[in-house]
């Protein structure tokens, strides 16, 4: 064969996606991605947000703003004194009416600062583009550009992407743009590559010359056929980035099997992406880079889809960070029945919400509101029946049978003999289990355990 | 917008597939009842009394059990249903009535129940209970009804004194030939257990078994291939050819039944792929080695029941490396 023929032939295999790349294990999820087809709509006027100072890993944000102050959009109001964390904006102009301490879905105390809206998008004198030239950014620049805007990971797991991009100095060679968007329900990031392609692009760009790199993967999986073409149609022609079809299975989205599925590298053990040459963002962080540099807004939306069997009219919507899910759920047609559960993500790792009233962080990539049809996987009596289909299932290699069975036992030893420790949580193995065993909520106590262990015997080596 | 109505509050994840206990046991019973069929067609419908006295006293221990020790009832997982099943098809159609309601209570109490219930049990219930009536009352099993020419009606209480024939693999164990052509042997068409004759239909239920994904290939494929290869290769008789006997030695006996249904029990099976092969292996490797050398002519339930016992060990020898294994580094010479 020529040169010409494999060209050929790489043109033939990619145009039929015969090759969808994936990862061993893992399992068909029904997509349920009921809003694909509809456009994201803006709703820009909440009568009230209110901002956790806290919305993710790192030292929570300090109020600087006083009840009755007037802020503006993109204002910062909450700024980290020390360690890790990134600052937090104003999502709508108007006036500070409280700040107080309310839980989070986690249960932990978090200060609020709670603004009423006063509808006129008032935009603060903070935000300023980027004035430099792109051409010469450094990388010192991207990390303060991101850490200002506030950016952190927006596809659930919220890692401040400051933090990330510094902890990747000098060590990667593969960037890769998450788009797989592997839960069901959640159509955010397949809206926004639909609708606002070039955010991503060019937010992909920036990063890319942050790490000094050439060319970076856009990695979306199959079930986004139209994506994968307006995205290829995009980048034709250019030679910095390329559209990698993933197939369409759960967890594809974990960072780890993406990038096995796309340089077939494995992450060793409490091991981060970096340590294998690859950093992994999310495409709506990509959008939200750009969006610092090009226009200086930082992170003060995200596009969250409202959906569920309890959801009048499912669609994705484009809301301030801080609006309240009850006013969304108003604004998407309210509810046809009562609701029995609330979810903030998606339905396999998503957190569930006690109080409608909880606001939109930066990492609601979804809001999902069911009737009874949903009860907690753990209200029928469970017993293994070794039919061995989580082990199939776990795409971490692990024995979820036996790690469930000795967790409930209280062997926490034996399970962490088990590496219990490399489980990600992804939620498949309770999934498939026809027993009905809470596999993966068992798996997270006895990490919780081991971890508590380990804490207790550091302490006392000191 | 909802008044006063409390919400659920749920660690992740909060959907579940469809499949559970119930619908899996549900597609074993269906993947039965092909050959359940044409055993009454064979022996009569006298086959039909034993399959539901062996169901019905096998439901009704297990519902007892769990409600004298005052433990949920779990009947309706029809768990206990497919052990009836298969002690009624490890049974000739001509046995008495009482000797299934012994194999359950083995089954159910004392191999089931006593080892901490579903997926608990060390060993196969079923198979278990057939060695037990096996070697208790084995003038009872032994009497293996010629097909077709004696129907034997529902009501028939104690048919023992029927002209009990040999099977094929009796003969075959004597060095003989069967007096039954290998096409007879698959479909079925020859003197046996209730639910073992027909290879051609057990195969059936095993292929909806693997459609719907209830069982996977390894173990069937790797105990079937390990008898194929071992009868091919080491014959017992010279007077057929090499194939010839190794297609006899696989439509005979309990091969095929063990094979699709016995060994790919969930509890008494290892739960990685590899370990089934394994598995699946030993229990083909015992399988011959009975049936050449051992006192009886039918090896399968030993088989079965020995690799059952070596579950445990097989599972921890055949754990996969975690995704990310990092292997334990060596000292530097």
């Amino acid at each position: 064969m020529n040169k010409n023929d494999i060209m050929c032939c790489k043109t033939f295999i990619s145009e039929v996606e015969a090759l969808a790349l994936t990862f061993r294990g893992g399992v068909h999820v029904p997509e349920e991605k009921n809003t694909e087809g509809k456009a994201v709509r803006l709703f820009d006027s909440p009568k009230t947000v209110s901002i956790p100072m806290s919305q993710h890993i790192g030292a929570p944000c300090i109020p600087i703003v006083k009840k009755g102050d007037t802020v503006d959009m993109g204002q910062i109001i909450g700024e980290v004194k020390a360690g890790l964390g990134c600052p937090v904006h104003a999502s709508v102009s108007g006036t500070v009416i409280a700040i107080e301490e309310k839980r989070n879905s986690m249960g932990m105390a978090v200060q609020n600062v709670i603004i009423e809206n006063d509808g006129e998008n008032r935009i603060s004198p903070e935000v300023r583009p980027y004035e430099g030239s792109f051409e010469e950014l450094t990388f010192e620049e991207v990390v303060e550009v991101v850490r200002r805007a506030g950016i952190s990971g927006m596809g659930g797991a919220t890692f401040p992407t400051y933090a990330k991009i510094q902890s990747a100095k000098d060590k990667v060679d593969t960037l890769i743009v998450n788009c797989a968007e592997c839960e069901p329900y959640i159509t955010a990031n397949h809206r926004l590559l639909l609708e606002e392609p070039d955010t991503v692009i060019g937010g992909m760009k920036i990063l890319l010359r942050a790490f000094g790199l050439r060319v970076g993967d856009i990695a979306i999986e199959d079930n986004k056929p139209d994506a994968v073409k307006l995205i290829r149609e995009k980048v034709k022609g250019s030679d910095f980035a390329e559209v990698k079809v993933l197939a369409t299975k759960y967890p594809q989205g974990d960072e780890r099997q993406l990038i096995y599925a796309i340089t077939g590298k494995e992450i060793p053990a409490g091991k981060l992406p970096a340590d294998v040459g690859c950093v992994v963002f999310n495409a709506e962080t990509c959008a939200s880079v750009y969006r610092a540099f090009v226009y200086g807004m930082p992170l003060i939306k995200r596009i969250v889809t409202v959906d569920g069997d309890c959801i009048a009219d499912p669609c994705s919507v484009k809301c301030p960070i801080g609006t309240s899910y009850r006013e969304l759920i108003d604004f998407c047609g309210g509810c046809t029945k009562e609701y029995r559960y609330i979810v903030n993500g998606g339905p396999m790792m998503g957190a569930a919400q006690w109080d409608i009233d909880a606001p939109v962080t930066k990492g609601t990539s979804a809001v999902l509101v069911f009737s009874e049809k949903v009860k907690p996987v753990y209200e029928q009596p469970s017993a293994c029946i070794r039919c061995g289909r989580c082990v199939r299932a776990c795409q971490m290699r692990l024995m979820p049978n036996y790690i469930a069975t000795f967790s409930r036992e209280g062997k926490y030893d034996l399970c962490e003999q088990y590496d219990v420790m490399s489980c990600v949580e992804c939620g498949a193995c309770t999934y498939v289990c026809p027993g009905s065993v809470p596999i993966t909520q068992l798996n997270r106590a006895a990490k919780a355990k081991i971890n508590e262990k380990r804490k207790l015997m550091k302490g006392g080596a000191k | 917008m909802n008044g006063d109505k409390l919400v659920w509050v749920a660690p992740a994840p909060h959907v579940k597939h469809n499949d559970n206990s119930r619908t899996i046991m549900l597609d074993v019973v269906i993947a039965m009842v092909p050959a359940l069929v044409w055993a009454v067609y064979m022996f009569g419908f006298r086959v039909l009394s034993v399959l539901a006295v062996s169901v019905a006293s096998s439901v009704i221990f297990e519902f007892l059990f769990q409600k004298i020790l005052r433990r949920p009832v779990t009947v309706l997982d029809f768990s206990a249903v497919v052990t009836g099943m298969l002690i009624a098809f490890n049974l000739p159609a001509s046995v008495s009535l009482w000797v299934p309601v012994m194999g359950s209570f083995f089954a159910i109490v004392i191999v089931k129940q006593l080892f901490g219930g579903i997926g608990k049990n060390v060993v196969n219930p079923a198979l278990a209970a057939r060695v037990f009536l096996f070697t208790a009352w084995p003038s009872e099993i032994g009497g293996y009804v010629e097909p077709l020419s004696e129907k034997l009606s529902p009501l028939t209480v104690n048919a023992g004194d029927i002209v009990a024939s040999a099977t094929p693999l009796a003969s075959l164990k004597l060095g003989e030939t069967p007096d039954v052509s290998i096409f007879d042997l698959f479909i079925g068409n020859m003197p046996g257990c209730i639910g073992e004759v027909s290879a051609l239909l057990i195969l059936i239920g095993g292929i909806y078994l693997l459609l719907r994904r209830v069982i996977t290939w390894h173990i069937p494929v790797s105990f079937l291939g390990t008898v194929a290869v071992l009868c091919f290769l080491f014959p017992q008789t010279q007077s057929v050819q090499a194939y010839e006997f190794m297609f006899m030695e696989l439509f005979s006996g309990g091969l095929m039944l063990g094979a699709v249904f016995m060994a790919t029990d969930y509890a008494t099976s290892p739960v990685t792929s590899s370990g089934r092969v394994i598995y699946g292996i030993g229990c083909g490797a015992i399988t011959v080695f009975i049936r050449y050398f051992g006192g009886y002519s039918e090896g399968v339930s030993f088989a079965i029941l020995i690799m059952n016992l070596l579950v445990w060990y097989i599972d921890k020898a055949t754990r996969p490396k975690p995704f990310g294994y990092i292997p334990k580094k060596k000292e530097v010479k």
